[in-house]
Order: structure tokens, then sequence, then C-alpha cells
């Protein structure tokens, strides 16, 4: 696992954690009933709360991600399915970032579509 | 719903004629991280101790929540006297019996290499702080107060004792409050921050909340008036403004680049605006 943790980034730790947990999914280095680190394990990796630990893993099975298993921690949901529609929003919210980046410095789509068919060629 | 594990009540407490907490308010719920901040004299060390019950408050009170007797709150501070002369068997056996403690292993001392007959006074502050936070740990706390302590730990003693504390929470739901100045390996772990100026809390916020409230400003020209701005520093040509509390309506009228701050320096800011004040006074 390579979970990594920005201290300044504006995103609140339990969401990286999420973001983090779900990048782990996606690459497949997480699978479908893996079971997902202790709280306590990860709090101490990553130096963060077990709170927010908690609050991630929380979010993570509200998402349908994790599912509890009392006594053994949370196991990995990962049906192949999802991991298409999963992979678009993560490439979505990239994009919505550096869309923001690029209209603020002036470009307009148009420039934009130009640009990445010249680095795609 | 009452989970404070601690609840202070308009605590003052003074020094000969100074006042040094000057009514305080504030509770720490179970499993909570806060770490309490602020310059030199603030009153930090002396809340701790307070907390401990090793200083006797002139007013206000003290609420122990449920678990939070006495022998539940662990203190650890850099000032710590252990009995120099015994060795760490003869401490811990001490302490073991003092809080009728039936399981403790010394895991945590032993991975420093230390031996049980080493004498204490023989030991580096690193490993004087492990063996008192592992004595603290073993009472099972559901309060831990640590005053000023990992600054002085090498970075291998540093993480053993973060680790340990992190243990705490995660098992027994402890709640840990820290006194720092220097965060490093620890920057992500409170989830409160408690600014102290003056023997009162100035800021009491959630980290997330507070970094939503703070901005910094760089710029070559004066920041307008209608900017709430906490302290400035000045680096050459340009000033760094500090801007508290930040709303998105602060952006109208005005090209500023207002940018997210970590905790480390949002404290600075807090701390260095209180010397301002102080100055001006």
């Amino acid at each position: 696992m390579n979970l990594t943790i920005d201290s300044k980034s504006p995103l609140p730790v339990y969401q990286q954690v999420i973001q983090a947990i779900k990048l782990e999914i996606l690459s497949g280095e997480l699978r479908d009933g893996d079971p997902l680190p202790s709280i306590r394990d990860l709090a101490k990796l990553l130096r963060i709360n077990p709170n927010t630990v908690a609050k991630a893993y929380y979010a993570l099975e509200a998402e349908g991600f994790s599912e509890g298993r009392s006594g053994s921690g949370s196991r990995v949901k990962a049906p192949p399915g999802r991991q298409d529609a999963l992979r678009k929003a993560m490439l979505e919210s990239e994009w919505r970032i550096f869309l923001e980046k690029a209209v603020s410095l002036g470009f307009s789509l148009e420039d934009i579509r130009q640009l990445i068919e010249r680095i795609n060629k | 719903m009452s989970q404070a594990i601690i609840d202070v009540r308009n605590l003052s407490l003074s020094f000969s004629r100074k006042k040094v907490l000057a009514g305080l308010n504030f509770s720490l719920n179970r499993g909570e991280w806060a770490v309490i901040a602020g310059r030199n004299g603030a009153g930090k060390s002396t809340l701790l101790r307070a907390l401990s019950g090793v200083l006797l408050p002139d007013e206000g009170t003290i609420r122990h929540g449920p678990g939070a007797r006495p022998e539940k709150i662990g203190f650890i501070s850099d000032r710590l006297s252990l009995f120099e002369d015994w060795t760490i068997d003869q401490a811990s056996d001490f302490h073991c019996r003092a809080f009728h403690i039936g399981d403790f292993d010394g895991q945590l001392v032993k991975r420093l290499g230390v031996r049980g007959r080493d004498r204490i006074k023989n030991l580096s502050a690193g490993e004087r702080a492990i063996l008192h936070l592992s004595l603290v740990l073993a009472q099972k706390p559901s309060l831990l107060l640590v005053d000023e302590v990992l600054h002085m730990l090498d970075p291998y003693i540093r993480d053993l004792f973060i680790e340990a504390l992190i243990e705490a929470m995660a098992v027994q739901q402890a709640a840990v409050l820290t006194v720092n100045h220097t965060f490093g390996e620890i920057e992500r772990l409170p989830e409160r921050v408690l600014v102290m100026d003056e023997g009162r809390f100035i800021v009491d916020e959630t980290v997330e909340a507070l970094r939503g409230k703070m901005r910094k400003v760089v710029s070559r020209d004066p920041l307008p008036e209608t900017q709430p701005c906490i302290f400035k520093k000045t680096e050459g040509e340009y000033k760094e403004y500090f801007i508290f509390p930040f709303q998105e309506e602060l952006r109208q009228g005005n090209a500023l680049d207002f940018q997210e701050m970590a905790l480390p320096e949002i404290i600075k800011a807090f701390i260095g605006g209180g010397y301002e004040q102080k100055r001006m006074a």
C-alpha cells in the first residue's frame, strides 16, 4: 500500500484518506474482500488521528466501498462494475481543478482542446 | 449527551499577584486530541498542571467526567521529577503498587535497550520521557496531558512516543491534550486547536474549521482596511498578511490571492499577533 497524506492540501485529512483508499481499490492494490488496515494501524502509519481514520472508514462504508464485519474489521467491497464509474468520477474531479486553473489563466475551452490535441500527437 | 472527560468553567489562578489563568472555559471529550498553543508565559503549562490536580485553582471548577478519576489522568511534562536514585525496576514496582497495576510489561522502555537495573539519574531525557509515558499508560488513562515533551526526543523515541499516544486513543478512547511549540510529526493528530493568550483562550476551533477561516496574503501593497488582519510580517519589499476570520465575501472588489495555511503557520500567526498587541498596549 502506498497511502500518503499532504498536510498542506486544502482537502481535509479524512477526505484524503477516502481518496487514497479509493485509489488503492482502483489500482487493484486493494481487491474485493481484502481487509482494510485496522483503524489503529492506519492511524499510526499515516500519523493521523484514529478518529480521522474512523470518519473516513464510515464514509467509505456509507458509499459502499467497504463493509464492516464485527470483530474482524472492515473489508473492501469492489464489484467490477463500479470500477469504471469510480474511475470516471476521479478523473472528473482532477479535471475540474485543472479546468478552473486554466480558465483563471485566461485560456478558452478551445485553447485547451487544441492543447490536448497537440500533446496527444 | 455528555461525553466530556473534563469540563472546565471559569478557571482562574494567580501566582502572587499575576493572574496566569483568567477565567477559562472549555471541555474535552473522550477520544479527542486537542493541542494548546500560545506564546511563552501564556499560561499553557499552568493550565495542564491545574487539570492534573497539581495546582489548585483560585476560582472556577474542573469537573471530571465518568471514568476520569484522578488516577486516570496521566500528566507528562519536561519538568518531571522521578526518583533519581531508584532503578527503573524499583520505580516501576512502586508505581504499579501505588496504582494497583497488575499487568505492566515495560515493553516500551525495553525497546530503548535500557535495563531494569539502570538508575533513573543515568537516563537521557528521551529515555525518561518514555519511562514516564509507559508508567502513565499502564494506568490506562482516560485523559493524557502532555506538556511540551516531543521537542526534546530524538526521532526514534519521538516515533515511539507518538505511536503510544495513538494506541492509547484508539484502544482506550483516551483524550489527549498536548502543549506544543513545534509540530512536525504530530501536525495531523490534533482535531482541535486552542490558542491561549493572557490566561484565556483566544481560539477554540476544530483544525478543519480553523483552516477554513485562516488565509495568508503576500503583497507589496498595503492591505485594504476592510480585511481582518490579525498579524503582518515584513519580508523585504513584501508583506505577509494573516487574515482571520476569512470569508468568501472578502474576495470581492480586489485581486488578492488568499492562500490556505497549514496548522503550524496558523498558530505562528496567532502568537505573532499576540506579541504585536502586547507591543501596542
